[in-house]
């Protein structure tokens, strides 16, 4: 509901978002009421931009000024592998690893029932059209996909689905290891977590 | 497992409390509503971070007030550590030697109580799921990543029940969620299988040893849903493996997945098992008289602390909230009988009656009147 008053507006405009209570959201206001015009200017025009020029990559749809993305571009890159990750921030976190030279599929989402979120409702069939012709994926035949998923309830699920849509295409898929956290202690790890870690231990 | 020090600030109508209890009985005497039970509902969320009230956070805080502290000191196997919560309306945080704990799941175990209240004397005829929260409460004492296992598993529950309201759900994504909740549903059943198969000797000897030798106390864990599995009697040697549960939560979720799309929740699962209790053989919660029923619910919080004590070589700490003036003088002096042969162990005790409590040594007493707690 929009009141006349500018601040009060700006104040439930910042509450609404994530992580963003009542109380910081007028320490904000407050903030850009008091400070110079240039940051409430460089704010705006900031948001604005992240609207108007960042869409979703034609291919993977990853975060691009672009039709494509920069990864999908990269000719160094192995586009026959995919890894399939729920958001762009996830993307990153890979990307910043340094240890993935192959192409990404972002979701933007994980399946949900209770949030109303179903698998038409995340860009899967966008991966499945690049899995099934080359041509959607830039004329490269995809030999591997995998999923990268957090290993919450809801990743799994989406993982599992995934994978059962993605078995009859004869493609190989793996899905990333989870297990013990480094720096953690054994004796707090949880059972299916421990028991995933001993069935996918590896030799030393 | 040992309580040195308590601080409560602000904590309902515990203004500023500061004690150092006895390592072995502690007795909270006052009239009602003094704040006998809040000071056990501090040391209760020190271990379990949730209340066994039902309230919110903010109900939690005295009247008026930003919000409350609770701290203690304890020693585990001479192992010290300073527990702190802080709890405001918008949630609680949880210190651990001034440190903050972002998983709870490290940090549970800490502290381990066991709880015995007015509410607890109707379990065995109330709904099954206090006779379910009697045995998670128990796991949860002495393997705390059980708390996370079920987390899991009331998540994929929530979803799966979300998708079956839906009018026309998606096939694949059902078999998905019917996937998890049987490899999840599968840790905690075994669990329960595992404490039962345990706790049911120990409660046998506990019942026939303080109330009767020549009746027999039972319990086993009830799956009405299951056919092959029904009622198994675990204590009596007959084994099951995980793959023979798996294998029965899959074929259950088969024949009831007509009935679940039309009622819009899954019906079977360890959400919906409950314990069976049994005196010589019979269910005591529909059979059993008032005293009965009474001395099995003793004897089975009891059972629980030897169990702990036996099979994980730890002392509970123990919160009793005014039973004695709801158990019998017979039942009542068993009880206390049970308490003074123990070598060890703390235990904390409300009552508006000092000679409620048959204990006169190794004690403090503590006079609560309006908030306020005074070494008596």
């Amino acid at each position: 509901m929009k009141s006349d008053d500018p601040i009060t507006n700006l104040v439930s405009a910042f509450a609404r978002l994530p992580g963003i209570g009542e109380r910081t959201a007028s320490r904000l206001a407050f903030y850009v009421l008091n400070e110079p015009d240039s940051l409430a200017d460089d704010i705006a025009e900031a948001l604005m931009a992240v609207k108007d020029q960042v869409n979703l990559c034609e291919r993977c749809c990853n975060l691009t000024q672009a039709e494509t993305c920069s990864i999908c571009r990269a000719p160094d890159r192995d586009h026959s592998t995919i890894c399939v990750v729920a958001n762009a921030q996830d993307l990153r976190a890979i990307e910043n690893t340094g240890e993935f030279d192959g192409a990404y599929h972002v979701l933007h989402g994980v399946i949900s029932p209770l949030e109303g979120v179903g698998p038409d409702d995340i860009h899967m069939s966008e991966l499945l059209e690049r899995l099934q012709s080359a041509d959607a994926n830039g004329g490269t035949e995809v030999q591997e996909v995998i999923v990268a998923t957090s290993p919450s309830v809801d990743g799994e699920a989406t993982s599992l689905y995934l994978s059962k849509a993605i078995k009859p295409l004869d493609i190989r898929i793996s899905r990333i290891a989870s297990g013990v956290p480094i720096g953690s202690e054994l004796e707090y790890t949880d059972k299916s977590t421990l028991s995933r870690a001993l069935s996918e231990r590896r030799e030393l | 497992m040992l309580l040195d020090a308590l601080r409560c600030r602000r904590f309902r109508n515990l203004e500023s409390v500061d004690i150092e209890p006895h390592r072995r009985f502690n007795i909270l005497h006052g009239a009602n509503g003094q704040g006998k039970t809040n000071l056990l509902e501090a040391i209760y969320l020190l271990s379990a971070v949730h209340s066994f009230r039902n309230h919110t956070n903010a109900q939690m805080v005295q009247f008026g007030r930003d919000s409350a502290t609770l701290e203690a000191r304890v020693d585990r196997g001479g192992h010290e550590r300073i527990v702190r919560i802080e709890i405001s309306s918008g949630g609680k945080q949880v210190y651990l030697n001034n440190s903050i704990v972002r998983q709870l799941s490290d940090f549970f175990g800490t502290v381990n109580v066991v709880m015995f209240g007015p509410q607890d004397l109707s379990i065995l005829k109330g709904s099954p799921s206090e006779r379910r929260e009697f045995v998670d409460d128990a796991i949860f004492n002495a393997q705390p990543a059980y708390a996370t296992e079920q987390q899991h598993y009331d998540e994929v529950l929530k979803q799966r029940n979300a998708l079956l309201k839906e009018p026309d759900p998606d096939r694949a994504l059902l078999d998905v969620y019917g996937e998890q909740l049987v490899q999840y549903g599968a840790d905690i059943i075994m669990r329960r299988l595992d404490f039962i198969e345990h706790f049911s000797p120990v409660l046998d000897r506990t019942f026939r040893r303080i109330f009767d030798p020549d009746f027999s106390a039972s319990v086993r864990y009830d799956m009405k849903w299951s056919s092959k599995l029904q009622g198994i009697e675990r204590y009596q040697e007959v084994s099951v493996s995980r793959a023979e549960i798996e294998q029965d939560l899959e074929s259950g979720l088969e024949a009831t997945s007509g009935t679940e799309r039309e009622r819009g929740y899954t019906l079977i699962g360890p959400h919906r098992d409950d314990l069976d209790a049994r005196l010589d053989g019979r269910p005591v919660g529909t059979f059993g008289s008032q005293g009965q029923n009474r001395a099995f619910i003793l004897a089975m919080k009891i059972a629980v602390i030897t169990y702990l004590e036996e099979r994980y070589h730890f002392a509970p700490i123990l919160l009793l909230d005014d039973v004695s003036s709801e158990l019998d003088r017979q039942r009542n002096r068993q009880l206390f009988d049970f308490l003074r042969q123990r070598d060890d162990g703390q235990v904390f005790i409300t009552t508006t009656h000092r000679d409620f409590i048959h204990l006169d040594e190794d004690l403090k007493v503590f006079e609560v009147d309006d908030g306020k707690v005074i070494d008596a």
